[in-house]
């Protein structure tokens, strides 16, 4: 048998320093090795311990999550999961903490949600954690972009959806950073992602690339160069209307246990935009997005799957490639190039969406 | 919660009581340091952390209404604005007793109070809002008044702010209206008129408008008794499709016409306002409309293009300071939860191993006395040695587990004192002194009530008004100490005011008057004796001796529990300067060190602490005055009190007296004989077997036999009651237990009582 993950579970709760152990030894692979009050004590036990994996709460007397996680990325490089609140707040330095290199983060158990989902998704990321190939820290404050003064407002010549889970918000921010601000086509993103999160996410993004970002909003315009962000407990899809190309939210059933799901957003992808359409497939867990890949390529789209090493987490776009629905594997580096050479030459692609435009 | 199976769930919900407590103990402590100090930024953030550890944890236990209560209240707590320090306050005081109500509420499966009245005052915080930034809020909440109402269902106002603020971003706006460049400040009159249309009904509007043909606003208030509003939805939609072209409409779904109130449409169409504010009237569906040509779609970026800005910056400035607390020191780590039951399990053990020990002593001995010469005597008395030594750390460390410091109890008074002193509008500052001291946890537990019950008096009788203090020449805001300390073997805790005292006068004519005392014995008692007497029962219910001295009421109460706790509590008190209650307590119940003597051949005990000396007089020593027998001890004047026999007339018998002193009295008991000093284990008194208020507990000892440990409190007591009551020299207290047949086997192997009283004198005084 494997030796068993070794975690050290910070939060300054006693309750949760009590509930989150309980919860993730469920699992047989994985061993709470121990427990620290605040950030001054993990420092000390994560030289004492050795954990594969911390969890790791940013709301602490003392040493607070974030100083304590910079030191963390600084010394010891030992993957980390944020476990955060629900709170418009907790969301903010959750982003910030993913940006100092967490490799992910759980939402606090809470009445909305049972706790064996919280228990099953603490423990995969956990485990995902404990083999992802080190961190990936982005600069603590992202680097200001200058947005072009006046947009184009032009539709998009492709619309880009992008289903992203585990390890998604750095990777995200990395491909997003990538492209120009005069990027001709407009880019959807399901990142598996609780409420409240996906707002200070968007922020996040926006704050540091060229594109416009944003958390997508029923009746939303497709337009170039802009990001709609599906936000958590909704659906997104894409649809074409008459004047212009728009997202729609739904508060519609989780499919395969997400909302939004990438499969949803792919098979609306599918559906109303054919070969304008480009469902991309990049780092997480599970399969979801999978199926609507197939639909995407059989709808005559694009179909890309992130690869291998540069995944935090190489699931999605593993099963992507193994059921032969992703076209291509192309490396995180070489995405941003590969979509600006998708959406930039066929002008004439672009058809049906001729409003948005008219006081240009 | 449905998927919590029922024992994990039994167990996180103790956990979360007992974490609780002390989070809500930190919310009171930081809000009354927010009191203080107003602009205490670290304890407005501490308070912030308590209620979010609070809401986290009660998420977590699914209790819901408690939950949204913190986050509301978190959300609202969010920003460092001091200027608002007073109403947090209030609002987080209340919260900690709603918070603590909900929690007992469920904790005891009753029904839950409701929330109700502490979410207003949460939302009245809410709405008074930063003040530096109210401007700039309001002007963003009316533009976005609608949007807000739509947004999935944020609680609270900071959240919808900050999601209409994502919304309204300027750059996504300007993809839609781009001609509007130069709209000035005319343009906030309209914006409230303005509904939270999504980007493409915007962008249908503005084309619509750009191919010329009129576009209206319908505002539509839906009858309140509307049974369907569904169906009423499905009817408005209808009757507008028919006019023209419906650009927007808005609520998208029935669900959501509740919060955002009225229907909001851009309809494009030929038809003149009026025209259509007749096709909508419809009876029992329709109850208000208003039709207004949209003369252009100015649409609220405005003014919330500022409030993202704002927002990042206030960000900023958080995680900023947030930096800056990392140096603050770290709290217990480390600690361990463990019943208490199991820590007296074990203590019970050690009281066992030191019954043992004394058995191994005394076998010791004998063999010391029967084989002098033999080696193996040395080299038993090593060993024993060695393992009392080890017995005696083992017993402090388990003693050690159940002290817990007196802050544990004193951290609540903060609150208590402050609350009282509102309601009886005195000005009291608490002081705090020797929160470190230790005491044993059960002790400590059930001193809660009467040192609660000692302060509510102190502030509600003691203290006088601001107005008397004044012309009394004192600071117009009294204190009260409270105070602990360690003495000898005991733990004292002092509460002293520096109010209007005591009057004794007052205390001897009502006693008097209710007959407790005969009018001559009162001229007759010290102050002292007097303090006394407003620990009586009988005392407590007397409600004008409340307002003429100021004390008295359930005193009692404050009495019996130290007497249960063998502990006591005395009083001193000078008119006009104030009070203080002194209370004495073992520092634990479970092992005493006590005073072994014998009065009819029966052993009993009083503990050593309350031995202040020993001594052996001739009879022609005592003297008897007023019928009570007395010692003249270097300059004192004893009372005698014989526990068993009267006295003998021959005048040259030799007496022990053992001086004990309770609450602040001394008395001289005369003893048989002193049988030594031990440290007793002390186990529950079986009242089938002797039920006697003068015996508090018993005891084994080494060899098996039985000592029973003296109420010093009862003696004292039972010797003013004999001397009311017969007005004769008390004696003979014990004799009826002695007479008891149980204990007979008492009465065997003496040791010589000589020697050991010197060792014991000696021991004694230095113990003391």
């Amino acid at each position: 048998m494997k030796p068993p993950i070794r975690v050290l579970v910070v939060d300054d709760s006693a309750m949760m320093r009590k509930l989150i152990p309980q919860m993730i030894q469920k699992d047989k692979e994985i061993e709470v090795v121990g427990t620290a009050i605040n950030g001054n004590f993990a420092l000390r036990k994560i030289e004492e311990l050795r954990p594969h994996v911390i969890t790791l709460d940013l709301e602490m007397p003392g040493l607070n999550g974030i100083e304590t996680l910079k030191q963390i990325m600084r010394t010891h490089k030992t993957p980390v999961i944020v476990v955060s609140s629900y709170s418009t707040e907790g969301a903010s330095i959750t982003m910030k903490a993913l940006g100092l290199g967490a490799v992910d983060f759980v939402a606090k158990p809470t009445d909305l949600q049972p706790i064996s989902e919280v228990e099953q998704e603490l423990i995969a990321k956990i485990k995902a954690a404990a083999t992802s190939k080190g961190v990936c820290a982005l600069p603590e404050t992202p680097v200001k972009v200058r947005k072009t003064a006046s947009f184009s407002n032009k539709p998009a010549s492709k619309v880009i959806a992008i289903g992203i889970s585990t390890g998604g918000p750095n990777t995200l921010q990395y491909l997003l950073s990538q492209l120009p601000g005069d990027f001709p086509g407009s880019i959807v993103i399901v990142q598996h992602m609780p409420e409240n999160f996906t707002r200070m996410f968007a922020q996040r993004l926006d704050d540091s690339c060229a594109l416009r970002v944003r958390e997508a909003q029923s009746g939303d315009l497709l337009l170039a160069g802009r990001v709609l962000i599906a936000p958590g407990n909704h659906h997104v899809r894409v649809r074409q209307m008459r004047l212009a190309d728009v997202v729609s939210l739904s508060n519609d059933e989780k499919v395969n246990g997400h909302r939004p799901s990438v499969n949803v957003l792919f098979h609306s992808l599918a559906k109303g935009f054919g070969a304008r359409g480009v469902a991309l497939l990049m780092t997480g867990m599970g399969d979801d997005g999978v199926e609507g890949m197939g639909a995407v390529r059989d709808a005559g789209g694009t179909t890309i799957a992130q690869s291998e090493e540069s995944c935090v987490v190489y699931g999605m776009p593993r099963v992507a490639i193994q059921r032969g629905y992703a076209q291509s594997a192309v490396a995180l580096e070489a995405l941003a190039p590969t979509l600006q050479a998708l959406c930039a030459p066929e002008r004439g692609a672009s058809t049906g969406a001729s409003a948005g435009t008219n006081s240009g | 919660m449905s998927s919590m199976s029922g024992d994990r769930g039994t167990e996180l919900r103790q956990i979360f009581y007992e974490s609780a407590q002390e989070i809500l103990q930190s919310l009171n402590e930081e809000a009354l340091k927010l009191e203080k100090h107003p602009d205490d930024l670290e304890a407005l953030r501490s308070l912030r952390r308590a209620v979010h550890t609070l809401k986290g944890d009660a998420a977590a236990c699914g209790y819901k209404e408690l939950t949204s209560l913190a986050h509301q209240f978190e959300d609202v707590l969010t920003g460092e604005d001091l200027t608002r320090s007073a109403t947090i306050v209030e609002t987080a005081l209340t919260a900690a007793d709603v918070f603590s109500e909900m929690i007992e509420a469920h904790h005891n499966e009753t029904r839950v109070p409701t929330g109700e009245p502490l979410r207003k005052l949460i939302a009245q915080l809410g709405s008074a809002g930063p003040a530096k930034t109210a401007g700039k809020k309001t002007a963003g909440k009316a533009t976005s008044h609608k949007r807000s109402c739509r947004a999935k269902k944020s609680i609270a106002t900071t959240v919808s702010q900050k999601s209409v603020a994502a919304k309204c971003s300027p750059r996504t706006k300007s993809a839609v209206v781009k001609t509007k460049v130069v709209k000035t400040k005319v343009a906030r009159a309209e914006i409230e008129t303005i509904p939270g249309w999504t980007e493409y009904e915007c962008l249908s509007i503005e084309t619509a408008r750009q191919k010329s043909v009129p576009v209206q606003h319908v505002t539509l208030g839906l009858d309140p008794n509307c049974v369907m509003p569904e169906a009423a939805l499905q009817i408005v939609r209808n009757i507008l499709g028919k006019m023209g072209e419906i650009l927007a409409f808005s609520p998208a779904e029935a669900r959501h016409l509740s919060v955002a109130g009225d229907i909001e449409a851009a309809v494009a169409t030929r038809e003149t306002p009026d025209t259509l504010t007749q096709k909508c009237r419809v009876p029992g569906i329709i109850a208000k409309i208003k039709v207004a040509t949209l003369a252009s779609l100015r649409s609220a970026t405005t003014a919330a293009a500022e409030a993202p800005a704002v927002e990042y910056e206030a960000e900023k400035a958080r995680t900023q300071q947030r930096a800056e607390e990392n140096s603050r020191p770290a709290t217990a780590e480390n600690l361990l939860r463990v019943d208490s039951e199991r820590i007296d399990t074990v203590l019970n053990l050690v009281g066992e191993l030191i019954i043992g020990r004394s058995m191994f002593q005394q076998t010791l001995l004998e063999f010391g006395k029967r084989f002098p010469k033999d080696p193996l005597r040395a080299r038993f008395s090593d060993a024993f040695a060695f393992q009392s030594r080890v017995l005696s750390d083992l017993q402090r460390s388990v003693m050690k587990i159940r002290m817990v410091p007196v802050e544990n109890l004193f951290r609540r008074f903060p609150r208590l004192v402050r609350d009282t002193a509102r309601i009886c509008n005195r000005n009291v500052e608490l002081v705090l002194a020797g929160q470190e001291t230790d005491l044993d946890k059960g002790i400590l537990d059930a001193l809660a009530e009467p040192v609660s019950h000692l302060v509510r008096n102190a502030i509600s009788h003691g203290f006088e008004s601001a107005e008397e203090r004044q012309r009394a020449g004192k600071p117009e805001t009294g204190t009260l100490r409270l105070a602990a300390y360690h003495q000898g073997n005991q733990v004292v805790i002092e509460l002293s005011d520096d109010g209007r005292g005591i009057d004794s006068t007052a205390i001897r004519n009502k006693a008097v008057a209710q007959g407790l005392i005969h009018s001559d014995e009162a001229q007759r008692m010290t102050e002292t004796e007097l303090f006394k007497l407003i620990f009586l029962p009988g005392f407590s219910t007397a409600e004008q001796i409340t307002e003429i001295s100021g004390r008295g009421v359930g005193l009692d109460v404050v009495q019996n529990v130290l007497q249960r706790l063998k502990g006591s509590v005395n009083v001193e008190s000078t008119p006009g300067r104030g009070t203080t209650f002194r209370l004495r307590l073992p520092l634990t119940l479970a092992i005493i060190k006590a005073i072994l003597f014998r009065v009819e051949h029966r052993l009993y005990a009083v503990p050593l602490n309350a031995v202040a000396e020993m001594t052996r007089i001739h009879q022609s020593d005592v003297h008897l005055v007023d019928g009570h027998e007395v010692l003249q001890l270097r300059k004192e004047v004893l009372t005698l009190v014989r526990l068993g026999r009267p006295a003998e007339t021959t005048g040259d018998s030799k007496l022990f007296v053992l001086v004990v002193s309770h609450a602040g009295q001394k008395l001289g008991l005369v003893v048989d004989e002193l049988a030594g000093q031990e440290e007793l284990v002390i186990k529950a008194l079986d009242t089938n077997l002797l039920s006697s208020d003068l015996i508090s507990g018993v005891s084994i000892l080494g060899d098996g036999r039985v000592v029973l440990i003296l109420n010093l409190a009862a003696v004292a007591e039972r010797r003013s009651r004999v001397r009311n009551e017969l007005g004769t020299a008390p004696w003979g207290l014990l004799l009826p237990l002695a007479e008891a047949r149980q204990f007979q086997e008492l009465s065997t192997q003496d040791r010589p009582p000589q020697d050991l009283q010197n060792s014991i004198g000696a021991a004694a005084e230095g113990e003391l």
